[in-house]
């Protein structure tokens, strides 16, 4: 019994681990890997405004209680800026939160915008799973994946 | 029954079907099964769920089997290239009915984000569920890719009984009478992947096209190079059964790489100047002999590199001054070595994408309905999804003079 527990609490860790990496790895700085140039304080990075660029007019965006559920759902912790985007690209819509948030925060407001953007330019939040797939062999890389893909929708550069 | 399965039941039209299915997974580097997988479900509205009649091994899938691409889980359904009949319409599809014959766009794409009405559709911003993945690797996310890991959303493939399609209005097009499933089936990829590199690159009539690769899709952008006026186009590989069907079935000259410096003839043939247009069509896992060969596979098995650019080297040193060299081979991340000087000094253009498909399939059925493409030879062995794991091999391999190993579900 103690070696199952054990090989559960390993791909955990591995899961956790695959999670972890991922809300990191925008922030490496290695030749050819990583997006930062120079690393920038915690409360700079957190205070950044996140940005979408959605094919609309900044009317279709909505205020208040017409913005689209995703945002909506964020309440007033958020400012928000909605600016027309030059060149007919359709309309910048920035977000970022008063208080100072977490990084479980950012992940929902990464989420909420890259939501937003999708129900005003299709009309539906494109859902992925359930995939159809065969057995999952246990593996530490594929639980590690498994942690990066839950949040992947969550983190990125946005 | 959940909810979900209600909204199925009631926003969607088509036949009923098992709730098994039989598919081709990856199950670990270099393993390929066939087992019994969900039936895949009608999760958005503009869904279709597709019988597959075809789907078709592409040597991109050999990075994810060689686990150069490490974003698979074992289970994971693989194919991307492929065709079929419609057999359920979600509520919001407009453009395709329930018995449509139809072939699909390896990338899935909204059609309505800036990316799509620029018809640059595998940049869609809608299109991949995981852009994390992507974005922190490459600093944007590109569309999402049908069974192409988990970094290109985690879509499950085409090599399996039935298939879901995302944006089926967007992705999925009828292919006309007369085409056959094998003609078709290549117009998800081969074909549209070589036209896109063809026309991007900036053929025009009276060029001189070189193509590295005479793998489905080197083949296919010589054939379109030609197409769009080329007046002489030259395909370059080391296997003389794919230089032989280049020969017949292209109508484009050939020069092995293994016993021609190809740079050298390239300056031959084109009184000295070079091609005006060079087309890579060999990725991350190109061969090369001699002390290159050795170094790329070295750098590239130490993680080094994530790539071996072999080709795109040597298409950026023979490619003429002011010319255009397009990457159309999937590559990962980074390579060494790179000709960064003779791409400035020289003034080249180099550009690469995945393909935007959805932007050249209408024009490429009616070459095909016309016969002025033809892609049945590279379907050089047709066989069971049963026997996918044999397919994979010989392809892998290049046994029996494997082009493309083609799967009947």
């Amino acid at each position: 019994m103690a070696v199952p527990r054990l090989l559960d609490s390993l791909r955990g860790a591995a899961t956790q681990a695959g999670g972890a990496l991922l809300g990191r790895l925008q922030h490496v700085r290695l030749p050819g890997l990583g997006q930062s140039s120079v690393p920038e304080d915690p409360e700079t990075a957190a205070r950044r405004w996140r940005a979408v660029t959605v094919l609309c007019s900044p009317e279709q965006v909505g205020t208040g209680a017409d913005l689209p559920a995703p945002l909506a759902a964020l309440g007033d912790r958020l400012d928000l800026r909605i600016t027309p985007a030059p060149g007919d690209r359709g309309t910048e819509l920035a977000a970022r939160y008063r208080d100072r948030p977490s990084d479980d925060d950012l992940r929902a407001l990464r989420s909420a915008l890259r939501e937003t953007k999708q129900l005003i330019e299709v009309g539906e939040v494109l859902r992925v799973d359930p995939a159809p797939h065969g057995v999952r062999t246990p593996t530490p890389q594929g639980a590690a994946l498994e942690g990066a893909t839950a949040r992947a929708g969550g983190e990125g550069v946005l | 029954m959940s909810c979900e399965r209600l909204w199925n039941r009631a926003g969607s039209a088509g036949q009923e079907r098992g709730s098994i299915v039989r598919a081709a997974t990856w199950t670990g580097v270099d393993e390929v099964s066939v087992e019994t997988v969900p039936d895949p479900q009608i999760l958005n509205d503009h869904d279709v769920i597709l019988r597959v009649r075809r789907t078709t091994t592409c040597g991109s899938d050999l990075h994810l089997l060689g686990g150069y691409i490490p974003f698979m889980r074992a289970g994971d359904v693989l194919g991307h290239e492929f065709m079929g009949e419609v057999v359920e319409v979600g509520r919001g599809v407009r453009e395709r009915r329930v018995g449509d014959r139809v072939v699909v766009n390896s990338f899935i794409a909204c059609g309505h984000c800036w990316y799509c009405r620029q018809e640059l559709y595998s940049l869609c911003d809608n299109g991949n569920p995981n852009p994390g993945i992507t974005e922190s690797l490459w600093g944007q996310s590109p569309g999402g890719c049908f069974g192409y890991s988990h970094a290109m959303g985690g879509w499950a493939g085409s090599h399996a009984e039935y298939v879901r399609v995302p944006y089926a209005d967007v992705g999925a097009f009828v292919v006309p009478e007369g085409v056959s499933d094998e003609r078709a089936l290549f117009a998800s990829d081969a074909v549209s992947t070589g036209w896109m590199g063809a026309d991007l690159a900036g053929t025009k009539p009276g060029d001189v096209v070189a193509v590295w690769g005479a793998g489905g899709v080197g083949q296919m952008a010589a054939r379109a190079a030609m197409l769009l006026g080329a007046e002489r186009v030259y395909v370059i590989d080391r296997l003389p059964e794919r230089l032989a069907q280049v020969r017949e079935h292209v109508g484009a000259e050939t020069i092995d790489y293994s016993r021609t410096d190809v740079p050298a003839e390239l300056r031959e043939v084109t009184g000295g100047r070079g091609p005006d247009v060079c087309i890579e069509a060999v990725g991350m896992e190109a061969h090369s002999s001699g002390i290159q060969g050795a170094y790329d596979q070295v750098k590239q098995q130490l993680r080094l590199q994530t790539d071996r650019p072999s080709a795109v080297r040597e298409a950026i040193l023979a490619c003429r001054k002011g010319g255009s060299v397009f990457v159309l081979g999937v590559f990962a991340l980074m390579v060494d070595k790179f000709p960064l000087g003779a791409m400035m000094n020289k003034g080249l253009t180099v550009r690469g994408a995945q393909v935007h498909g959805q932007r050249y399939m209408p024009r490429i059925l009616e070459h095909m309905a016309r016969g002025e493409l033809t892609t049945e030879h590279l379907a050089t062995h047709v066989m069971a999804l049963e026997e996918a794991p044999r397919g994979y091999q010989m392809f892998k391999d290049k046994t029996d003079g494997c082009v493309r190993a083609v799967f009947t579900p």
